[in-house]
């Protein structure tokens, strides 16, 4: 093999990104680290490199999301524990079970196969979870989000996103099947604006929007009855101005958006001390531990982004943005090469959501678009976040693979 | 101390994220070139299984067979190999009223049909695996 | 198949789309709005790094120490000893209020860092500033002291300076504030219908009235064939206008030097149309007029709005200082000081060095000359004017015994009826060590009765005790 390819390998690359990272922070932080932190991060960083390796080895699919998503994942640690050392460690475990869920998904989408069919599973699902965050949720941040079990917490609103996903999937890949039933698209629809509803009253606006996003392109390519797709983008119009007109907590978004400097105490505080973090940090950053992210508000999970422009650079975070990017364009270009119709359409939404989401949040932050709360996947902190991203990760591994159809696998003899 | 460390380091990042941005997009752009060969209509294609850039030769992801698709060491092929273990003519799929055929021909290290080595001339169906040397394609015909 | 194929690169591009807006929009960003951004109060970068390093102290120029700093505990602590007195001038520096004066305009030499942030980050790596510099006043404090004694209980401004060098010797503006309690009065202070934030004497425009009339005469005597001699009635229709004099008093046969010393309005009304706006319009601009004045501290430009269409009655209006004719204090100031320094405006000066923490002079405010506004010859043709109106004009009561006095007053009219009370005058007029600027704000009096004698007392400190 081609030395010289080898060294310029992602894989290597990330590698060396890593422990720089890892000694600059050691140093950083003096004696402080204890050994069992510093043998996690060592371990994460063996594991990423070898999952990396391993994955060129046993899949026939798409190595670069993985690479992508882990290069990701290690500019986000490293600022976390910058921050805040007990977080920083939280995101070490997570991270990791994140690697473990992804390559966990992998193989069991690859050997069972009944994802298809179970609509109406995924369906009653994202109810149940919705009662469960309005029955036993807590308000953080002004949306009810979270819910408590013990010592940890965790967002349904996260695993409904999935749900929705296979949702869409599961209908508009067994199109025969559905068409049986009169004004199947409307009930979809239906059903969807409901979640969409649900969410709004949660004044979770951030994953409203997703959904809708997620759910509108998804109809637009698919949907046959294309009426409904104007249909659909006309009712959003018509209840966004409702939804601006009737309720304040919408109105102070925008207004914070357009002159968050005459809000600045209270609602445009937040994005405000954004804007001072990013126009401190110029285009190379202050430099790791140079900077002052403890002045920006919710800085690990919505805010993380400014964090990283200010102690990293512009530069940093253009590359942020050309990752997401790259990421999108990988998604889709599976979902073009797949010919399964319902994993075609997963990956597609998988694409969507990391997309749609990394763009509203980086908007948002920058002030280009109204800021709503969502995290940054992969790089934010944040339980849910991390595991339910990798798990897509992981179903968009798959999606990237040939997928012998049933009959096919019989023939095989497998 | 700490604070020229972290100056310096602040600029090394941020060239090792673009290094690793571009050899991406490098090994991406590989790719590119074989998605636009690519039409999902009646024509039946072979695709390639190996990873790309681990084969020391040029070689496209997706071969459309028009009447024939011809692979062999020898520059005259539609699929060009410079790989020792593959034959100056190797083999070729022919197309014959909407059926497609593979022959080997005569090569020194055999074709192999879903691991099977072939001696005939075979019908080929969608899904199988044809394999010359260490390459392996995958064949499609939608149809 | 293929409809499917292009609806959904349609969506891809329309995302990759999104991110590429974002990156052009962040650098957008970064390029040209990050540098104003930053300077925001509310970030509190600012003053993190301020606040470990000792503030530079303001001295008089006599090197008496008006503002200084101290560590307390963690932080500086910054005392202010003349709360009052400075609190147009210096200003104050909080993390809540900001900054404002001096301590705003010379932020940067205070805390001896720079303006480029990149030199700042070279500069902390290889020795990390910890002390600033100290900034060196033109200021005299006892005259200063002394202006706002006997400015108390009024409201205006009073600038004297030095009329060879531009040194602002005082700068008094009423009603002014106290600096240490600005916490616990911000709120009364804001609401304050008198304004007190403001400073009068930079940011102050007022119809200069008859003190005006030092410009026009030079503007009169550039006009050559001009026939000087002219017979006041107590009042003249100009253009539809019916301009008089204080109380109609006809003063019979003048000539330039006898309307200057009795500030007749009829006069200067009457030839302004015939020397015309251009001429009028140009010396006053000579004289700073519609003109940035380069100063420490934001100056308001005086207006003179001639360019534009100005009929008969406006311009003679103008030519006795009402009308659309607006100026600051430190203007005036200026004017007198032009005459008496041979017709040369000279830039004003508020600080005259700033030193390093060791006592090294760091940068020098040095003499620049703005413009020339008359000649030598001309200039003392007013000159002997202004001694004149003080001797037996209007301006008796700034008579200083055996020093020869040069001045002019002026009773400028206003929308709310109640006048401003003006002076500026220089002395000795011969060699002159003072030039002042004196405006009692709506006081409803006369110059001559109100302004002049405050004119003369600051004079006379000046010359006796300030050393050049």
């Amino acid at each position: 093999m081609n030395k010289g390819i080898l060294s310029r390998s992602p894989r290597n690359l990330l590698f060396i990104f890593q422990v720089l990272g890892l000694t600059l922070l050691l140093i950083y932080k003096g004696k402080d680290i204890d050994k069992l932190t510093l043998g996690t991060a060592v371990g994460l960083v063996l594991v990423i490199y070898l999952s990396n390796y391993i994955l060129t080895k046993i899949t026939s699919g798409d190595n670069y999301i993985f690479l992508i998503t882990t290069m990701l994942v290690s500019i986000g640690i490293i600022m976390i524990y910058r921050i805040n050392e007990g977080l920083g460690i939280k995101q070490l475990i997570w991270i990791s079970m994140g690697i473990f869920l992804f390559f966990l998904t992998y193989f069991i989408i690859r050997k069972i196969r009944i994802w298809e069919n179970l609509t109406y599973i995924y369906l009653i699902g994202a109810y149940i979870l919705f009662i469960i965050t309005f029955v036993f949720g807590d308000r953080k941040h002004g949306a009810i989000n979270w819910v408590n079990i013990g010592q940890f917490s965790f967002q349904p609103s996260e695993i409904i996103k999935i749900l929705l996903i296979f949702i869409l999937s599961s209908y508009y890949s067994n199109k025969d099947r559905w068409k049986e039933i009169k004004y199947s698209s409307y009930y979809l629809m239906g059903i969807i604006y409901s979640f969409i509803m649900l969410l709004f009253l949660q004044k979770d606006l951030g994953t409203a929007l997703v959904f809708y996003t997620i759910f509108v392109a998804i109809q637009f390519i698919y949907e046959d009855d294309r009426k409904l797709v104007l249909i659909n983008i006309g009712l959003s119009i018509f209840f966004g101005i409702l939804g601006y007109t009737l309720f304040d907590h919408v109105k102070i978004r925008f207004q914070s958006w357009l002159n968050p400097w005459k809000y600045i105490e209270r609602q445009g505080y937040q994005i405000t001390q954004s804007l001072f973090a990013i126009a401190e940090g110029g285009f190379f950053g202050k430099g790791l531990g140079l900077g002052h992210p403890d002045f920006i508000p919710v800085v690990y999970t919505d805010f993380i982004f400014s964090a990283i422009c200010e102690e990293m650079g512009i530069f940093t975070g253009i590359g942020i943005i050309m990752l997401f990017m790259i990421l999108v364009y990988r998604g889709f270009k599976i979902a073009i090469a797949q010919r399964n119709k319902f994993y075609r359409i997963l990956a597609l939404g998988i694409s969507i959501l990391f997309g749609v989401q990394s763009f509203i949040i980086l908007g948002g932050v920058i002030k280009m678009i109204p800021l709503t709360g969502l995290t940054l996947p992969f790089i934010s902190y944040g339980g849910s976040s991390i595991l339910t991203s990798f798990i897509a990760l992981g179903i968009l591994q798959i999606c990237s693979e040939e997928i012998k159809t049933k009959e096919e696998l019989d023939e095989a003899g497998d | 101390m700490y604070n020229i460390l972290a100056l310096l380091f602040k600029y090394i990042f941020i060239i090792i994220i673009y290094l690793f941005i571009f050899s991406i997009i490098r090994l991406i752009y590989l790719d590119i070139k074989g998605m636009n060969v690519v039409s999902f209509d009646n024509k039946a294609y072979i695709k390639l299984i190996n990873r790309k850039d681990y084969l020391p030769y040029k070689i496209e992801e997706y071969y459309i067979i028009d009447k024939v698709l011809t692979l062999g060491r020898h520059g005259e092929n539609h699929i060009v190999v410079k790989d020792p273990y593959i034959s100056k003519e190797h083999f070729q799929i022919v197309e014959d009223e909407d059926e497609y055929y593979l022959e080997d021909l005569g090569s020194a290290n055999g074709t192999y049909l879903n691991g099977d080595k072939i001696y005939d001339i075979v019908k080929l169906q969608d899904g199988d695996i044809i394999k010359a040397g260490q390459i392996e394609f995958l064949f499609v015909n939608r149809k | 198949m293929k409809q499917e194929i292009r609806r959904i690169i349609l969506v891809l591009v329309g995302l990759c789309l999104a991110f590429l807006s974002l990156i052009v929009y962040i650098s957008y960003f970064q390029v040209f709005k990050a540098s104003a951004i930053k300077k925001n109060s509310y970030n509190k970068r600012l003053w993190i790094n301020e606040e470990a390093i000792l503030r530079g102290s303001f001295l008089d120029r006599n090197g008496k120490t008006l503002v200084y700093s101290e560590k307390k505990d963690e932080t500086y602590v910054r005392h202010y000893l003349y709360g009052r007195l400075y609190s147009h001038i210096i200003g104050y520096s909080y993390r809540e209020y900001g900054k404002s004066g001096l301590e705003l305009q010379y932020n940067n030499s205070l805390l001896n860092t720079s303006e480029n942030a990149a030199i700042n980050e070279l500069k902390n790596l290889v020795s990390p500033t910890t002390e600033g510099n100290n900034i060196k006043l033109t200021i005299d404090h006892d005259l200063q002291s002394k202006a706002r004694e006997l400015l108390r209980g009024k409201k205006g401004s009073i600038v004297a300076m030095n009329p060879n060098n531009g040194e602002i010797y005082a700068m008094v503006s009423l009603p002014d504030f106290d600096v240490n309690s600005l916490k616990e009065d911000w709120k009364t202070i804001t609401e304050d219908p008198n304004s007190p934030l403001v400073n009068r004497a930079t940011q102050g425009l007022y119809a200069p009235g008859s003190v005006f009339k030092v410009v026009t005469a030079a503007a009169f005597l550039e006009k050559e064939n001009l026939d000087t001699a002219y017979e006041c009635t107590g009042s003249v229709n100009v253009g539809g206008y019916e301009f008089s004099d204080y109380n109609n008093k006809a003063h019979g046969k003048l000539d330039l030097k006898g309307a200057l010393v009795s500030s007749c309005n009829t006069y200067f009304a009457t030839k302004s149309v015939e020397v015309g706006k251009e001429t009028l319009g140009d010396m006053a601009e000579k004289f700073m007029f519609n003109n940035r004045i380069p100063f420490d501290l934001p100056v308001k430009n005086s207006q003179f709005p001639y360019k534009g269409f100005l009929d008969k009655t406006e311009l003679a209006a103008a030519s006795i200082g009402q009308g659309k004719v607006l100026v600051t204090p430190l203007n005036m100031a200026m004017v007198a000081s032009g005459i008496a320094n041979g017709g040369q405006i000279v830039k004003p000066i508020l600080v005259k060095e700033v030193l390093s923490k060791e006592g090294k002079t760091i940068r020098t405010n040095t003499t620049e000359i703005l413009s020339m506004a008359t000649d030598p010859i001309k200039a003392n043709l007013i000159k002997e004017m202004m001694v004149e109106t003080v001797n037996s004009g209007t301006g008796t009561k700034a008579r200083i015994k055996n020093v020869k006095v040069a001045g002019k007053t002026g009773t400028a009219e206003t929308a709310s009826g109640k006048s401003h009370a003006w002076f500026i005058g220089f002395a000795p007029a011969d060699d002159p060590k003072v030039a002042v600027a004196v405006v009692l704000e709506e006081d409803d009096s006369t110059g001559g009765s109100s302004a002049a004698p405050i004119a003369r007392d600051i004079m006379l400190h000046a010359i006796n005790n300030i050393k050049e």
